[in-house]
């Protein structure tokens, strides 16, 4: 069991292994902090990222709750409201809807509206994303929505390293984030992380791979993808510079500039849908901030303009080749 | 008095003339309480009214008048203590100036000026001060009750002592929150009272078009929990139920009131209520069902009243309301600059650089102005 291979000094963490081992540390650091959602308890949650933690912590801690993403949401806002550091589980970032109406009109404006009285101190955790097979509700990639609503932040880590960093400066951060898990990658890749806490600063990129020719700027699970395609790359000459931007609000935006003025060709990379989504933003700044350096159209990558499919799941997700084409595309211009 | 749940008809402690319908006595209040409650039913009633004529003056530009609800507000909140959260709607004001909201504070959220604890960032349909553990209300209606429990269920873990008060319409108990949050309420044995004040219309769409059970407070049984149906004119009633309530939320059982009551106004001002409300049916309310009226009788009766009380606390609530009126008047429009404040306990630097660009363009208008 897991609870067995931390007192062993466990060093090679998984992602969701990490995410476990952030609330575990932060529970037993701050007695304000509370965990709630669906079979978080006994079940461990569905991919046990709370395994054990209401044997350790009772379950006025690690609360289940009743399956109503709205009253999840609701109750954290409240708890926060209170003074309570809540980290909401949401099983799927895809059923999250019915409590998105409590995260963009509540947690988001609270502080707001409040004229800073009242902080909405809140995580909600939540696993995103495709390549699991999980079809239209349990693939979705839906970070725009939420960068959009001023009020939220929005933090999405590609590593066991920086989920464990990037979750705990989450749970003490004083505002409400949405943390996205890429769930592709939950058990697929170990990091060497240290013993106890340490925070991952929220609003700092990090450039994952250094290169002359072309910055691919993406986040979370695309990471990877990014890194694999610039290996693949290596054999035609052409040195990619991969960005992880790890927090898409707020963004680092000298970590972009650095590197578009190194490069001067961007390539954008996420695997939600195109239109509207968070790639745009990014692109619209460095067309405005950063145009002068530019030799070659910003291209981005992403999946389609479609809902998420589940036996053509591999037609939507981005891959090598379609990273490797935008990179031509912009390269060549 | 007995208090019991699920009663077909509104519990009562005086009769619509303000004779009493249940031992007084019973009720554990002094005579200074009844004073107590009656003045305020007065001052509700005399800043509601200055209220709505700051928009018919065009010094606001909206306003929810709570007119008509004051027994149910008064009542409610009397009950509640420091410790205790409050979580209101666009017709709650009275509720929050009982918990502490000052009346020039109150005045300040309808101009929209710097004294109003949200600094003009609502619309004037409720403000907040978290010192007093008054939530600012959103209008998205509803949204209140699921946030209402989980402050219940942190009060509960933390055990300090408090509970929660969540108020909303009847309109709200249509909306999946009101579910949602029940049922979480009843599941943790959360100490909330649910309070609905049912004034029988949102905006325009009348109760039986609203809901198909007789009365909202059966609607608790669903969830394993109590509901009281009271009548929300009697102040003394709904102080009895609420008092009971808010017992019996200190001791993990929250509960559902519902508050019979009637609005004078429109749904706020720019709604015109004509065009729904049947003829003579305002005017019954006003002139047989009024909570200040029945309270007032019912001091009459009791030899605690006359005219020449009456026209002393008339003269002095209206001098309280002008003074609170004209020190919110004092208080300046909050600063342009601030619009970049509270997004974030930090500004981040987007903003910062938001911040700069909206300083460069107020600097040009003030430049152009000058010209």
């Amino acid at each position: 069991m897991a609870t067995a291979e931390v007192t062993k000094k466990q060093t090679q963490f998984t992602m969701v292994q990490a995410v476990r081992s952030a609330l575990i540390d932060e529970m037993k650091a701050d007695a304000d902090v509370v965990l709630l959602g669906e079979d978080i308890g006994a079940r461990g949650g569905v991919f046990l990222a709370t395994e054990g933690l209401i044997d350790m912590f009772g379950k006025d801690r690690v609360i289940d709750t009743p399956l109503a993403e709205a009253g999840i949401i609701g109750a954290a806002v409240g708890m926060a409201l209170y003074g309570l550091r809540p980290v909401a589980e949401i099983q799927f970032i895809d059923f999250l809807y019915p409590g998105f109406d409590m995260l963009v009109s509540e947690a988001a404006k609270l502080r707001y509206r409040s004229a800073g009285q009242f902080g909405v101190p809140m995580v909600v955790r939540s696993p995103y994303g495709g390549g699991v097979r999980g079809g239209s509700y349990h693939s979705q990639s839906p970070e725009a929505y939420y960068v959009s609503t001023p009020g939220l932040k929005v933090v999405v880590p590609s590593n066991p390293y920086d989920a464990k960093g990037l979750l705990i400066a989450s749970i003490r951060d004083p505002d409400p984030v949405v943390f996205m898990e890429p769930k592709k990658i939950y058990r697929s890749i170990k990091s060497e992380l240290p013993e106890g806490a340490y925070e991952v600063p929220l609003g700092k990129a990090a450039v994952t791979r250094e290169g002359k020719h072309v910055s691919v700027i993406t986040y979370g699970a695309m990471v990877l993808l990014a890194l694999e395609t610039a290996t693949a790359m290596e054999s035609d000459g052409v040195q990619v510079e991969v960005i992880d931007l790890r927090t898409l609000q707020p963004y680092d935006t000298e970590t972009i500039l650095k590197s578009v003025a190194k490069t001067g060709h961007v390539v954008t990379l996420q695997e939600a849908p195109r239109i509207g989504g968070y790639s745009g933003e990014i692109a619209a700044f460095i067309a405005e901030h950063a145009i002068e350096h530019l030799e070659g159209p910003i291209v981005r990558v992403s999946g389609w303009d479609t809902p998420f499919p589940y036996a053509l799941e591999k037609a939507y997700m981005p891959n090598v080749e379609r990273v490797r084409r935008a990179i031509k595309k912009t390269l060549d211009f | 008095m007995e208090i019991k749940p699920f009663t077909d008809k509104p519990i009562k402690a005086l009769e619509y003339d303000g004779r009493p319908a249940v031992d007084i006595k019973s009720l554990g209040l002094s005579d200074d309480d009844f004073l107590k409650m009656y003045r305020w039913l007065v001052f509700n009633r005399a800043v509601d009214d200055r209220g709505y004529i700051m928009v018919r003056q065009g010094r606001a530009g909206f306003y929810a008048q709570t007119s008509g609800q004051e027994a149910s507000q008064v009542g409610s909140a009397l009950p509640l203590t420091a410790k205790d959260w409050l979580y209101g709607d666009h017709r709650s004001q009275g509720s929050m100036l009982i918990k502490g909201l000052k009346p020039s504070e109150w005045f300040a959220h309808v101009l929209g000026r710097q004294l109003d604890p949200t600094q003009g960032r609502l619309m004037p349909h409720g403000s907040g001060r978290r010192d007093l553990h008054i939530v600012p209300p959103s209008s998205t209606v509803g949204n209140q009750i699921t946030e209402a429990v989980g402050t219940a269920m942190a009060q509960k873990i933390k055990k300090d002592g408090g509970m929660t008060i969540c108020y909303f319409g009847d309109g709200a108990t249509s909306e999946g929150d009101f579910h949602v949050g029940m049922n979480f309420a009843a599941v943790y044995g959360s100490p909330i009272i649910f309070f609905c004040q049912n004034n029988q219309y949102a905006i325009s769409v009348r109760l039986e078009e609203q809901t198909h059970t007789k009365t909202i407070a059966e609607k608790a049984k669903a969830y394993g929990m109590e509901g009281y149906f009271v009548d929300g004119n009697d102040v003394l009633a709904v102080y009895a139920v609420s008092k009971l309530c808010a017992d019996k939320a200190r001791n993990g059982e929250p509960t559902l009131i519902e508050a019979y009551t009637y609005r004078y106004g429109p749904h706020s001002s720019a709604d015109d209520d004509t065009r729904y409300r049947p003829k003579g049916e305002l005017e019954m309310w006003r002139t047989q069902r009024d909570p200040v009226n029945r309270m007032r009788a019912f001091l009459d009766g009791r030899k605690l009243w006359n005219q020449e009380k009456e026209q002393k606390l008339q003269t002095e609530v209206k001098e309280e309301v002008a003074a609170a009126l004209h020190e919110a008047e004092q208080s300046p429009q909050p600063d342009p600059i601030t619009v970049l404040d509270y997004v974030y306990e930090r500004r981040t630097p987007h903003l910062d650089r938001e911040r700069e660009e909206l300083a460069a363009e107020l600097a040009a208008t003030a430049t152009q102005g000058a010209k």
